[in-house]
């Protein structure tokens, strides 16, 4: 009796296990043969075997260079994007770093998965998908590798963008042909778990034509309903289905929920929906204590300091910072990684890199104006961020920057913070306006920020003052009437218009803070958070920020 | 995963290695090669030899009993049983871990034995043959055959008539006559087989240049247009001798005007010696051979001779140096 294992090798490594047995034989032979020559023929073949294989590669790479260049198209053809392999991943509960809640949430998936027979013997339904919704870098590939090796099993992971091709069909053999592949591991380990990435990549809405046809993605994304819904299962020598297999399918995206679609959500394909959020204070944290423990990092350093400045930061973002800083540390000559290098890291990837650029200086003046203006709206009117920096030095494309931060994140926002962040952007526009007169082209991105907001909170929100309630954006354009698009727009530039006559009482009220902001970034190019503070403290003001 | 790559390439160096270990060994050990070739010979190709060695010669004798046809052409059957042994012999030789560089081939025909086939090879031209580093045409002119009349035939014959001429008591004839045949050979033209024994030698390298050269020149001068038609070629010997403690190639070169009564020129004697000097010059370069001192070449009929160095004679065979200008 062959194991199911060996069986199950065989049928996945039947060509393979062929081509070693052909090349094996061949060797034997060709063994044989030259035992049968004379030594002096016996050492002149060996002699010119190496010459003989060269020239044969290099005739066969001539070959597959004619053929793949002008019969195939180029050798984007020859990657075998079908390529699967299942292994065995080792990545624990314990590599995963914060996600309490989606762990327990994944847990209790992975005991699903494991007291299968169980969930059967009671009549309960067989989780066959787990599809997980979160922004890019929150660990959903980690969480799933974690989830197999909890379930002890292999892992075979494919992304959704290697199932697009322009060529039709191509995507519903890959689909095919993964599952396929799951299938024989699981025969031989007892389950397997299918991992796609980027599922939004296949997993959109379909588009269904008026004339018939069809877009390659649907084909693709019925194959996958297809091998979900279990038809499509390994049979038995005598034709029947052959004991289930446990394949379970776990699907990552970050594109919105409703941009999937919904026969895909539906029980029996992705049965569990798991939302991975960006990690709170706790888990950053521990990711903070986790990656910093990677590099030689001074022992001092307060993690729970890094963790609240790194609001709304990924995993994946918290790991490229410390990375950051220990390049940041090495540049400075220092051996370990102190607080400072953690925020210069922080600070390269929020801002961007100094760029040196050469300003005349009433760029530079009216650069300061600008910021400084930002600075003093900010501090003073903004319910839930802090100054942390303000700069004059050119990064990314701006010529400055106010660098700020919510102390902690949040879900929701009021209709004053939504307020403060429309004044502090036109804070630049104004306070540019109140020194020079005319202002600048930088005042663009504010504007379209600032704008954009208050279409949001009219359009959207219903946070005008004439009481114009719902989102009108569902409704198609064409069924809103002029009058009331024009109500609607009157009230966004009357939100608009207001801010800016707001900020301007404000920056006249507090001339001086502005002017000896003005002055200090002139003289010092940057400010430091504590230096703004005592700024702002020197004039008595005093920050205190809540959150709602 | 069942078959790693890393487990196919262990595997492929593997057989590698085994059939390179399984090419170390000779297929014809050095104290069976007399055997080996007689086993050949009679089982591949139903001919009984006799081998015999000396130093890094190997001699086959080939026994046939239809050697020539009237036109005193080699028969057919004679031509594949000649070529059948040597080949045998060159099988041998290649794949021994004795150390052989010339093998010869006697045949002869039972019915008259006086008359032999003298064949000479190097196993370094059979070599170089098979790496394609010679063209068969060269091959085929490094090859040394002579068809004659056995030397030892020559001298028991001598023996008999004068024995029988003055009439001397003929019971001395057999000890004198084993006297006579004490001597060994010494040159490539003793080498031969007679009343059941060999008479053979260990060929170097420097007689078998000299061999060769003066068979070469006696092929361009049957075969090349202007030779063929202005000498009449007598003969053409070619030695390896020590003279005053020189290594000399001496070649003696004895060619008349084929036109009949034309008294020879200085410009005549000036084209056998070009000839045989170009000759030379190109087979010893083939060879790499450097041990030796000049090369001599003597026009009987003339008188004259030239005598050159080794450099002389690379510089004329790179034409960089004339006949007139290395001095008659």
């Amino acid at each position: 009796m062959i194991p199911r294992k060996w069986k199950m090798y065989i049928k996945m490594y039947w060509v393979k296990l062929a081509i070693v047995a052909a090349i094996l034989s061949v060797i034997v032979l060709a063994v044989v043969g030259l035992n049968s020559l004379e030594s002096y023929y016996r050492n002149i073949t060996l002699a010119t075997m190496p010459v003989n294989l060269l020239m044969v590669a290099l005739n066969a790479v001539i070959f597959v260079f004619m053929y793949m260049t002008f019969m195939k198209g180029g050798f984007s053809k020859l990657s075998n994007k079908l390529r699967v392999h299942g292994d065995f991943v080792d990545v624990k509960w314990s590599d995963v770093i914060g996600m309490e809640n989606v762990k327990e949430e994944a847990m209790e998936v992975v005991q699903l998965i494991k007291d299968r027979a169980r969930v059967k013997k009671i009549g309960g339904k067989i989780l066959r998908g787990i599809l997980m919704f979160g922004p890019p870098g929150c660990g959903k590939t980690y969480l799933a590798k974690a989830i197999a090796t909890e379930a002890g099993m292999p892992f075979v992971s494919m992304s959704g963008s290697e199932f697009v091709e322009i060529f039709v069909g191509v995507g519903a053999a890959r689909v095919r042909g993964l599952f396929k592949k799951a299938r024989e591991l699981a025969y031989g380990y007892g389950g397997c778990i299918i991992f796609i990435d980027e599922l939004d990549a296949i997993a959109r809405k379909r588009v269904f034509s008026a004339f018939g046809g069809t877009e390659e993605t649907n084909s693709t994304q019925n194959q996958l309903l297809a091998e979900m819904d279990g038809l499509q299962e390994i049979k038995d020598k005598h034709g029947n289905p052959s004991p289930e297999q446990n394949v379970i399918v776990i699907g990552a995206t970050n594109a919105p929920e409703d941009t999937i679609d919904r026969a895909l959500r539906r029980p029996g394909r992705f049965d569990r929906i798991v939302y991975i959020e960006k990690p709170g204070l706790e888990d950053r944290e521990k990711l903070f204590t986790y990656y910093l423990s990677k590099v030689e990092a001074d022992k001092s350093l307060d993690v729970s300091r890094l963790a609240r400045k790194a609001v709304y930061k990924s995993p994946a973002d918290i790991e490229n910072i410390v990375k950051e800083a220990a390049l940041v540390a090495t540049k400075n000559g220092r051996d370990k990684v102190i607080l400072e290098d953690v925020s210069e890291a922080m600070e390269r990837i929020d801002i961007g890199l100094k760029r040196k650029l050469k300003m005349t200086p009433h760029e530079r003046e009216a650069t300061a104006c600008h910021e400084a203006g930002h600075a003093v709206v900010l501090y003073i009117l903004h319910p839930t961020n802090d100054v942390f920096k303000i700069s004059i030095i050119p990064r990314k494309d701006t010529l400055g920057v106010t660098y700020s931060q919510p102390k902690e994140e949040l879900y929701s926002h009021t209709k004053d913070k939504l307020l403060a962040d429309i004044k502090v952007d036109l804070a630049g526009y104004v306070s540019e306006k109140m020194r020079f007169g005319v202002t600048s082209t930088g005042v663009s991105g504010d504007f379209k920020d600032a704008m954009r907001i208050a279409h949001f909170m009219v359009w959207s929100l219903g946070m005008s003052d004439a009481g114009f309630l719902g989102d009108y954006t569902v409704i198609p354009e064409s069924q809103i009437s002029e009058d009331m698009k024009e109500k609607l727009n009157e009230e966004t530039d009357k939100i608009f218009k207001q801010c800016i006559k707001e900020v301007e009482e404000l920056l006249l009220k507090e001339k001086p803070i502005l002017e000896r902001l003005i002055s200090e970034l002139l003289s010092k190019e940057e400010l430091e958070y504590d230096e703004v503070e005592a700024i702002f403290n020197e004039f008595g003001k005093t920050h205190i920020k809540s959150a709602w | 995963m069942v078959i790693t790559k890393k487990f196919l390439l262990l595997l492929t160096i593997n057989c590698a290695l085994c059939a390179i270990l399984c090419g170390c060994t000779s297929t014809y050990p050095g104290d069976k090669i007399r055997e080996s070739i007689v086993k050949i010979c009679k089982q591949e190709y139903k001919s009984d030899v006799l081998v015999e060695t000396t130093g890094r010669t190997m001699v086959i004798y080939l026994p046939l009993s239809n050697l020539m046809d009237f036109s005193f052409a080699l028969t057919k059957e004679a031509s594949e049983k000649i070529n059948d042994v040597i080949f045998s012999a060159a099988r041998v030789a290649l794949s021994t871990d004795a150390r052989i560089n010339f093998y010869c081939v006697i045949a002869h025909d039972i019915k008259m034995p006086e008359l032999q086939i003298i064949i000479i090879k190097s196993v370094e031209d059979v070599k170089r043959l098979f790496a394609n580093d010679i063209s068969r045409g060269e091959y085929m002119k490094r090859m040394l055959i002579d068809l004659r009349w056995s030397p030892q035939a020559k001298k028991e014959q001598v023996v008999k008539e004068v024995f029988s001429r003055m009439n001397l008591d003929p019971k001395w004839q057999d000890q004198v006559m084993t006297d006579f045949f004490k001597s060994e050979p010494t040159s490539l033209g003793d080498i031969g087989y007679w009343d059941n024994k060999f008479y053979i030698k260990d060929i170097t390298v420097p007689e078998f240049l000299a061999e060769q050269i003066a068979n070469r020149v006696k092929l361009e001068f049957r075969e090349g247009k202007i030779l063929k038609e202005t000498f009449l070629l007598k003969s053409a010997r070619g030695v390896y001798i020590l003279r005053k403690g020189k290594h000399l190639f001496r070649f003696d070169i004895f060619a008349e005007r084929s036109t009949y009564g034309t008294a020879g020129t200085i410009e005549d004697s000036d084209k056998i010696f070009e000839t045989v000097l170009s000759i030379a010059a190109h087979v010893i370069h083939g060879y790499h051979f450097k041990d030796y001192d000049g090369v001599e070449v003597f026009d009987q009929k003339e008188g004259r001779s030239i005598e050159v160095n080794p450099e002389e004679l690379e510089a004329f065979r790179t034409k960089k140096l004339r006949l007139n200008e290395i001095g008659v």
